[in-house]
């Protein structure tokens, strides 16, 4: 099974359970969570069904293509389900199946691992799910947005596809997976990890990224005065690039990172606080 | 009465998403106590048991009555005479006629009876109880309802019988569905009654009973590991863990590469246990093998697949480390040293560069304190406590905190070290648990010390006194590893006077050095009393050797281990009473200690033989004990009973005349420091009889 027959299968799969298969949000961000249709699909009460594939980046997971495991660019596909289905462990067992993975033939373990976003004030209760002793998804209920606790709560799914493929195709190094349409996942992603390593770890201009996120920062504030979360969100979005991006360059010692963060945090709260008087179901007044 | 119905037996299975391994047990030890305490004076039943797994919790009541117990409560009223409005009120309430109340000292009771319930009734009331009362380490919440457990549930079967106790918790209604292992058995299986409940997971491929599973997985694994003349590495913690992280356990042995053995073995190991949970195999001399055990929850069919795939994952995994071992290799320990300036220990106590300084002062100073007796080799001492904190900032360090002092052993054997020194850095967290050994060398002792000193020390100054459970420094573990070498060690160290230098050292203000040492001290003597009681000493006889004891520790040990071997002596218990009379008259009399009797100024017969006797036994007592025979001393000391006993009794030590009263007090002190010698034996408690 090629790379995108995997992400082809699972946008089938969970179209079949009743998901909208939604695309790439097209700003920069650090994990699939970020993508609006989780962000915000989490915070009301009202029902959300979502999949999609979200290109995540990390730049200081970046390693100029020569480690085989590591990406500072990657995939991954994210499901999110409000109100939690019943059975939702079970339907993931027959998505591994739907895209050549038969638990009866494999070990499958479910190992404690709690998440956690400083930045978006957000926890979650879950597992990494083990195949053979490799990780390959996680597997999360969200308890906590924005430092608030969730009701009804959502449960999120993060395929590691690259993780998957390389299993399936049984390839050692990520740059040798075929993607399909006759090119390896190397041909399309080795050029893009070797310059942008470069530019996370070497070129980046410090004092620029900097002032881009005072800026936006800033921004986000301003525009969230004017009553409209998203495109305050897109300014968290951004800040929290920028922050990813300077620290991978080594520009954040230890006391200014939590520093960072913290006003990450608190713009985002905002933000949600927002979406959430603007969204909620309202009282008719009596 | 009627006749007895058949009682039945009750079962619950909470069946959920799987928890983490270590939520399970104290579960399953909460379930089993509350259902016991709900149960009580309710109704009559049997023997209650629990079992489970990762997705089960299970308790079973074995021959419940078919209804519960009546109660008659009674409830206080007016008093007798109170107006008719107020008794009638009070009648009403309780629901009896005013005629039936009860005069009892002039008040007026209601009694009120509760009719038996039927048994379903009063489980039906019990299973929501019992899911809200047990705690987790962590909950959460997953539907509409709000409700909190360790995770989320998927079915409740409840059977009192062959009937179903309705119950709906959770959105989540009970029934007699069994769901088996959620990837190897299909439909659920239907429960016509209890007893078939832990057939019917088991034919579902779930062995429900821990203790079965767990000598299943034993038996297993040693099957598996037959093929490689090994056996796999004794770790009571990663199969506690594996027996509540599968339902069916299925060992399947995988491979090493050749390659990857030249890694450090401890480094493997880790890698194997922590990432992976697999076993590593050892052979019979504890070397490792180049074979591990991944434990499959599953089938034994197909296990070529998952051997691949648990290799593959290894492989990767011992890349990365055989990456950060190459990675720590490009530098020396000694040129690592500079990077710990930049690690912080802790706010007020500095960097881990300054700790490491200290260490080193501290080191020495031992040392020297240890010349005389037991001396140690300075340069090993000095070497090894400058290095001993470089491993911090390797690689594999950050990695595998659990693997510090090993890789700065490691890598000091690399660098060239002498083996001395790289032992001694080996073993500077020794002792890691309650039984694990304390360092093999005693050089490795001192630099282990200081570094123990050093922490205790730091922390008490820097107020970060352990409360209750909190102990975020280990700071018990450290004072207990303190005392555990000084005393295996067999190392004369004055602890107190340790204690109060270490202090001395640290970077901070103690406004009351003296007073902060004894408080140290009290804490270190603390767990000493622990280590003792573990010994089986008694909590009397640790009690009195407390004098002293922190000024030699092995030499503590002796008195105490005399103490309790004299101790059987039968005459033994009405010396000590004896003796804590003598103490209580100096106490009373406010004698200062070190008063030497005149025998030409003592006066009766009874003061002359306890003088006598007195002299010859302290004499014969000291060859003993300066030979280190403190039991032979002690015994010696314990043949003045008889003429202490006619002292008590001929004289009074409370004199008229002034001069021979002093010189009766100035006797007894004599003797109360002559036992105080081996111990204070007014603090031992007469056996009860």
């Amino acid at each position: 099974m090629t790379f995108q027959e995997i992400v082809l299968e699972l946008q089938n799969f969970w179209s079949r359970q009743g998901c909208a298969i939604v695309q790439p949000y097209d700003l920069e961000k650090g994990a699939g969570t970020f993508n609006p249709a989780t962000f915000f699909g989490a915070l009301t009460a009202a029902p959300a069904r979502f999949a999609y594939i979200e290109p995540c980046r990390r730049p200081a997971d970046g390693r100029y293509g020569e480690n085989p495991n590591r990406l500072g660019k990657y995939y991954q596909f994210q499901v999110i389900m409000k109100p939690v289905p019943a059975g939702i462990t079970d339907t993931y067992q027959k998505s591994l199946k739907a895209i050549g993975l038969d638990p009866k033939k494999h070990d499958l373990r479910w190992i404690e691992d709690d998440w956690e976003s400083p930045t978006l004030g957000a926890s979650g209760v879950g597992w990494e799910v083990w195949l053979d002793g490799m990780e390959i998804t996680q597997f999360t209920y969200f308890q906590q947005m924005g430092s608030m606790p969730l009701s009804p709560v959502s449960v999120e799914l993060t395929y590691g596809l690259e993780r998957i493929a390389m299993y399936l195709q049984n390839k050692n190094s990520v740059y040798d997976l075929d993607y399909g349409g006759g090119l390896t996942y190397g041909d399309l992603h080795k050029p893009q990890e070797r310059e942008l390593s470069r530019y996370s770890f070497e070129t980046a201009d410090v004092a620029l990224l900097s002032r881009h996120f005072n800026e936006w920062e800033a921004e986000g504030a301003r525009l969230a005065g004017f009553g409209d979360p998203i495109p305050a969100y897109e300014c968290v979005m951004r800040a929290s690039h920028l922050f990813n991006t300077l620290e991978a360059r080594g520009a954040i010692s230890v006391t200014e990172r939590a520093h960072y963060i913290g006003r990450i945090r608190n713009l985002s709260r905002k933000v949600m606080e927002l979406y959430i008087e603007k969204n909620a179901p309202k009282q008719e007044a009596a | 009465m009627a006749k007895k119905i058949k009682a039945v037996d009750f079962l619950l299975d909470i069946h959920t998403e799987p928890f983490p391994a270590r939520f399970v047990p104290p579960a399953l030890d909460q379930l089993k106590l509350n259902a016991g305490k709900w149960l009580e004076g309710k109704i009559d039943h049997g023997e209650i048991s629990v079992s489970g797994t990762l997705r089960h919790l299970i308790l079973t009541v074995k021959a419940v009555a078919p209804k519960g117990n009546e109660k008659t409560e009674r409830f206080k009223g007016p008093k007798a005479g109170a107006p008719a409005p107020a008794v009638e009120g009070f009648a009403r309430k309780y629901g009896v006629e005013p005629g039936a109340l009860i005069a009892e000292s002039g008040i007026l009771y209601a009694e009120v009876r509760t009719e038996a319930q039927a048994a379903g009734a009063l489980f039906q009331m019990m299973i929501p109880e019992l899911l809200k009362s047990l705690q987790f380490p962590k909950f959460m919440t997953w539907e509409e309802t709000g409700f909190k457990f360790g995770r989320p549930l998927r079915a409740i079967t409840a059977l009192l019988g062959d009937k179903v106790v309705p119950v709906a918790i959770a959105g989540v209604k009970s029934g007699r569905s069994v769901y088996a292992h959620p990837v190897l058995s299909k439909a659920p299986a239907t429960l016509k009654d209890p007893s078939r409940h832990a057939a019917l997971l088991r034919q579902g491929l779930v062995i429900c009973d821990p203790d079965e599973r767990r000598g299943y997985l034993l038996k297993a694994l040693d099957q598996a590991t037959k093929p490689t003349g090994g056996k796999v590495e004794q770790d009571d913690e990663l199969i506690d863990e594996t027996v509540f992280m599968v339902e069916h356990p299925v060992p399947v042995l995988g491979k090493l590469r050749d390659a990857h053995m030249v890694l450090p073995a401890a480094l493997l190991k880790m890698v194997m246990k922590k990432q992976l949970k697999f076993f590593p195999v050892v052979t019979c001399d504890g070397t490792l093998h180049p074979y591990f055990v991944g434990v499959r929850d599953g089938l034994s069919t197909g296990n070529e697949l998952v051997r691949e795939g648990y290799q593959r994952v290894l492989e990767a995994r011992f890349n990365d480390a055989a990456f950060f071992v190459g990675r720590d290799s490009a530098s020396t320990l000694d040129g690592k040293r500079a990077l710990l300036d930049r690690v912080t220990y802790q706010k007020a106590l500095g960097s881990m560069a300054q700790k490491a300084a200290r260490v080193e002062a501290l080191a020495a100073w031992i040392g020297e304190r240890l010349r005389q007796n037991s001396p140690v080799d300075e340069m090993t001492v000095s070497r090894a406590a400058k290095l001993v904190y470089a491993d911090l900032v390797t690689d594999v360090v950050k990695e595998f905190p659990e693997l510090q002092g090993h890789m700065g052993g490691v890598y000091a054997r690399k660098d060239g070290e002498g083996e001395k020194v790289a032992l001694a850095i080996e073993q500077f967290y020794y002792p890691v648990a309650a039984k694990s050994p304390v360092p093999a060398t005693a050089e490795g002792a001192v630099v282990s010390l200081a570094g123990k000193l050093d922490s205790l020390a730091g922390c008490f100054a820097a107020g970060l006194i352990p409360s209750g459970s909190a102990d975020p420094y280990a700071l018990r573990r450290q004072a207990l590893g303190l005392i555990r070498i000084v005393l295996e060690k067999q190392l004369p160290l004055d602890v107190e006077e340790a204690i109060a230098h270490a202090i001395s050292l640290q970077p901070v203000a103690v406004p009351e050095p003296a007073k902060l040492a004894a408080q140290l001290c009290d804490f270190v003597w603390g767990r000493a009393q622990s280590l003792f009681e573990d010994l089986k000493f008694a909590v009397d006889e640790v009690r009195a050797i407390r004098a002293g004891a922190l000024k030699n520790f092995p030499t503590a040990f002796l008195r105490l281990s005399a103490l309790r071997a004299v101790r059987r002596d039968p005459a033994f218990e009405p010396l000590a009473a004896a003796f804590k009379r003598a103490a209580n008259i100096l106490k009373q009399a406010k004698v200062e200690s070190g008063l030497a009797p005149d025998r030409a100024r003592l006066r009766e017969q009874a003061d002359y033989d306890l003088y006598d006797a007195l002299v010859v036994a302290e004499g014969a007592a000291n060859d003993r004990i300066v030979r280190g025979d403190f039991e032979g001393g002690l015994k010696t000391l314990v043949s003045v009973k008889p003429h202490l006993d006619q002292f008590f009794e001929k004289v009074m030590v409370m004199a008229e005349d002034e001069g021979l009263k002093n010189q009766r007090l100035a006797l007894l002190s004599k003797l109360v420091r002559a036992f105080r010698r081996v111990a204070d034996l007014s603090e031992i408690q007469p056996a009860a009889s």
